[in-house]
């Protein structure tokens, strides 16, 4: 921390400097950058800079400042029509749409900062220059500058793309979101034709509140539950099924191992969609299993020993709660196991040979072999992987909304909030917005979302992989 | 360091110049959208200006009906491209592609650019509510949509007609289904989205599909099942409504509810243990229309359905088919006729067409009494034309109409489903021993305001 203020505190006394001893190019920069580039024969460069300063300009006062000038309301006049039954046309008024408000409203911020960034940045390359020369070095010619592009400052050519793209893609919807989980965004008040605006932080406040028809609170933390307890078990039983799998079939007693192989790596082949869906119809409440159980018997046993209601005429698989959160980890374990399989194959191949024989002549048994040796290093190689694949589970939208798209909750709580109980964080969002259009609750809940996800990223990151543990396998 | 700032600084600069580029293109398209509607403001203006001298011209000849036609037909010069989304069954998208090109031959001055998108009636409000400037001009829906597609500004509102009348047309009830606060939003197409009862004749003969206790008592006799997806709201709402218990919608589109009165006959709770005891008979499930259709054919014998289902029954119970209008059920000691939901399919017009004109036309086209026979021979299902109507029978059909004395439109709030769905989840379960206080329960959440959330 203090690292970082220190930090923020040289970034603007070296701007401090560079304005206080310039000299009148390097002063002329603060209102048009290019000249500073330009006085010392960098024309070219000096051209280039203005023209981003006039280009940021006309971007913010045509495009930008509208939007942000009704950010503060997002918007205040709402779509008029007036139909002319003789001509048939419509004549629209000159509405808000509260949606485009934010969005370019949030993107003409962004661009002043990276503009303010940028004009402070080029007042310390100014003055650099006019230090240089005032010492008499070279300055670079523009075709110079280029060519430090593709060799000491290649990093700068190799990252501009990628650091675009983590801006487009990421960091702008993530402020979007954000924004829209401040505003009343709901079914009431969809743009274009109606206008939403701000609320604070009542959105905030309805997660945390419960009364009778107001659940949010109550569901927001069982699904909350649910969702962790589904992320870890869903990725440790397949993880620990996948090694197990692979070790079996990498045993020397095991005959036919390219068919077992083969046969594990056809259930990738299917896309996962139609798997679920199959076997959602399979274990449904009229399915085959069920069907199959009731003529065995197997209904009836249940129903002695009060597992399934009496009221029931099959085993609610995937359509009471406690059955449904079993049979959805069990099912995972089924469609996730071979993945995990193919990687643990691949790693189990590459543990150093040399390691393992000299454990077997100290007299290790299997067993001690593969809890000392083969599982340290397992986990230190997919360490990272694991992780991700917590992350993965949590946002695991495929298995629970396919195998629970017919599930009905018996709660009111639960259906007060449009939610059920097998529900994941993303699922109950998903429902949330296009069925109910109550963006202001899928934005709180994804922001939510988005924290859980981060902190166990960053707290595991650092955990596991901040030690150099890598001496302790060779 | 200063490297890495400069190129964060170079990346947001780009970001910067890259963002002017499509945010400029967006400001463009809007403005020209905006220019657009102020032209056609302008236009329309103009136009109002010369409909009015050609409708003073036309009251002499006695048509001015015609009139705006003419002068859309004059005013269009660029070819008019218009989406049309309609089911994706295989009979709906040829029928509609066949009506297509009549609309078309109608009006052979104008070059049509017409594209049929396949979206279920039932999915049509979340895809246009996606992105309502983006859905197609024209489309199909299911009529408990509408609320909430007028509700989002969607529906352009059907301020007038030009080649038929709607209200000449369609039945009363009909007109109500498609006016929402006063104003009618959309064109009737199909009234066949109710729901009644099938049965296999050579199981139940009519004094068993009469009311539920004789059907349940038969079932168990001759060892068949019978079934109504009473974990469903849609359905579950037909045993209240029967009762005379009320639901409807208030202006904030939240509900009013009485499913919990003690004061009317039979009381809620006395529905409410009656259902639970149908849906606990031995010989009744609740599947759902899709789990059902390969149950027909085993031993499902008697199903509430709607007609979309007609082809899986006809060729499960053959000859036997049969359709009735809903059972009655025992409640409280008095025998109650179960009311229904009547469904619709209507045409809906977005308001953010940019022809509005021609998608008005051609949703009217499709909807015409001609429109309505081509559906109706085509699908099956029954129209709303009265005129047509009388010319379509089928078992289903007939059940469907005499359901329909007891059924009533469609007009429910969002809160409604969820907790419904699970107040007949619970009876499906048979865990309810309280019956007042499940349905207290499950009226407050009907009942709940709608922003509360």
């Amino acid at each position: 921390m203090k690292k970082f203020l220190n930090g923020l505190k040289k970034y603007f006394a070296e701007f401090g400097t560079s304005v206080a001893r310039g000299d009148i190019w390097t002063r002329l920069s603060l209102v048009i950058m290019g000249a500073g580039y330009a006085g010392r024969g960098q024309l070219v460069k000096g051209i280039l800079m203005t023209l981003v300063e006039c280009g940021f300009f006309a971007f913010t006062a045509l495009f930008s400042w509208p939007y942000m000038a009704k950010l503060g309301t997002l918007g205040t006049v709402q779509r008029e029509e007036v139909f002319d039954p003789l001509t048939m046309t419509k004549t629209v008024n000159d509405y808000d749409n509260s949606l485009l408000i934010l969005l370019g409203g949030v993107i003409g911020i962004l661009v002043i900062f990276a503009f303010l960034l940028l004009w402070i940045s080029n007042m310390k390359t100014v003055y650099r220059i006019q230090t240089m020369k005032e010492n008499g070095e070279h300055i670079n010619s523009l075709r110079e500058d280029l060519r430090t592009l593709i060799n000491d400052r290649f990093h700068v050519t190799l990252l501009t793309l990628p650091s675009l793209g983590v801006l487009i893609i990421n960091i702008i919807p993530i402020l979007f979101m954000i924004c829209i989980a401040f505003t009343n965004y709901d079914m009431n008040h969809q743009p274009p034709t109606y206008l939403f605006t701000w609320v604070g932080l009542a959105n905030f406040k309805a997660l945390f509140t419960s009364t009778t028809t107001i659940t949010f609170g109550y569901v927001f933390a069982r699904v909350l539950v649910w969702t962790l307890i589904w992320a870890v078990l869903a990725t440790f039983t397949t993880y620990i099924g996948g090694i197990l799998l692979a070790k079996f079939i990498n045993n020397e007693k095991t005959i036919g191992k390219k068919v077992w192989r083969t046969l594990f790596i056809i259930t990738i082949a299917i896309p996962q969609f139609v798997t679920l869906l199959l076997i959602s119809k399979m274990f449904g409440d009229y399915g085959i299993v069920n069907g199959l159980c009731s003529k065995i018997g197997l209904t009836g046993f249940l129903q002695d020993i009060g597992l399934v209601s009496k009221g029931l005429s099959y085993i609610p698989f995937l359509s009471k709660p406690g059955w449904a959160h079993v049979m959805i980890i069990l099912i995972n374990i089924w469609v996730g196991v071979p993945y995990q399989m193919l990687i643990a194959t691949g790693i189990l191949m590459n543990i150093p040979n040399d390691q393992l024989e000299s454990a077997r002549i100290d007299g290790a048994s299997e067993f001690q072999i593969f809890w000392k040796i083969t599982m340290p290093y397992m986990l230190f190689i997919t360490g990272p992987s694991l992780i991700t694949s917590v992350i993965a589970n949590i946002n695991n939208f495929n298995v629970i909304y396919l195998l629970t798209n017919s599930y009905v909750t018996t709660n009111m709580a639960y259906a007060n909030s449009n939610a059920k109980e097998v529900d994941l964080l993303i699922t109950w969002l998903f429902t949330l917005t296009n069925d109910y259009s109550n963006f202001k609750m899928a934005s709180v809940i994804g922001i939510v979302t988005f924290i859980i996800c981060a902190v166990i990223t960053l707290l595991s990151y650092t955990r596991m992989i901040s030690g150099n543990k890598e001496e302790e396998f060779q | 360091m200063k490297k890495k700032v400069l190129s964060a600084v170079l990346c947001m600069s780009m970001a910067a110049s890259l963002f002017a580029g499509c945010g400029s293109d967006a400001g463009t398209t809007d403005g020209g959208s905006d220019a657009g509607a102020a032209d056609a403001g302008a236009a329309g203006a103009a136009d109002a200006g010369t409909a009015d001298a050609g409708d003073a011209g036309a009251a002499d000849a006695g048509d001015a009906a015609a009139n705006p036609i003419d002068t859309l037909i004059a005013n269009t010069t660029d070819t008019v491209t218009l989406q049309l989304w309609c089911s994706e069954q295989e009979a709906y998208q040829t029928v509609m592609a066949e009506l297509v090109d009549g609309f078309k031959s109608t009006y052979p001055e104008v070059t049509f650019d017409i594209q049929i998108g396949s979206v279920s009636e039932a999915d049509a409000k979340d895809r246009v509510l996606e992105d309502v400037e983006a859905a197609a001009d024209v489309y199909v829906f299911a009529d408990d949509q509408i609320s909430e597609l007028v509700n989002a500004g969607a529906l352009n509102e059907v301020a007038t007609t030009y080649t038929y009348d709607i209200a000449q047309a369609d039945a009363e009830s009909t007109v109500e289904a498609v006016t929402v606060g006063g104003k009618m939003y959309a064109y009737p197409l199909t009234a066949s989205n109710g729901y009644f009862l099938y049965y296999d004749k050579s199981v139940f003969d009519d004094a068993d599909v009469a009311s539920w206790e004789a059907l349940l008592a038969k079932a168990n006799e001759a060892g068949v099942k019978v079934g109504m997806n009473v974990a469903d709201a849609w359905y579950l709402y037909s045993f209240f409504a029967g009762a005379g218990m009320e639901l409807t919608m208030n202006e904030d589109q939240s509900n009013t509810c009485d499913w919990n009165s003690t004061s009317t006959s039979p009381t809620g709770a006395e529905v409410a243990e009656a259902i639970q005891t149908i849906a606990t008979d031995p010989a009744f499930i609740a599947v759902n229309d899709q789990d059902s259709r390969a149950m027909y054919a085993q031993d499902l014998k008697a199903y509430v359905n709607g007609v979309w289902a007609v082809d899986d029954i006809i060729a499960a119970y053959g000859e036997d088919y049969g359709a009735v209008k809903l059972p009655t059920f025992n409640a409280g000691g008095q025998d109650v006729q179960m009311g229904s939901f009547a469904g619709y399919k209507f045409v809906g017009v977005n308001a953010y067409s940019k022809n509005v004109g021609w998608a008005m036309l051609l949703a009217e086209y499709i909807s015409s009494e001609d429109g309505q026979a081509a559906i109706a021979n085509a699908t099956g299902e029954s129209p709303t034309n009265t005129a047509v109507a009388s010319t379509v029978s089928s078992p289903a059909i007939a059940a469907l109409s005499a359901q329909s004395a007891f059924a009533d439109r469609q007009v429910v709030g969002p809160n409604f489903w969820d907790p419904a769905n699970s107040l007949g989840a619970q009876f499906v379960e048979g865990s309810v021993t309280d019956f007042q206080a499940a349905l207290d329960e499950a009226v407050a959440g009907i009942t709940q305001p709608a922003n509360a959330q």
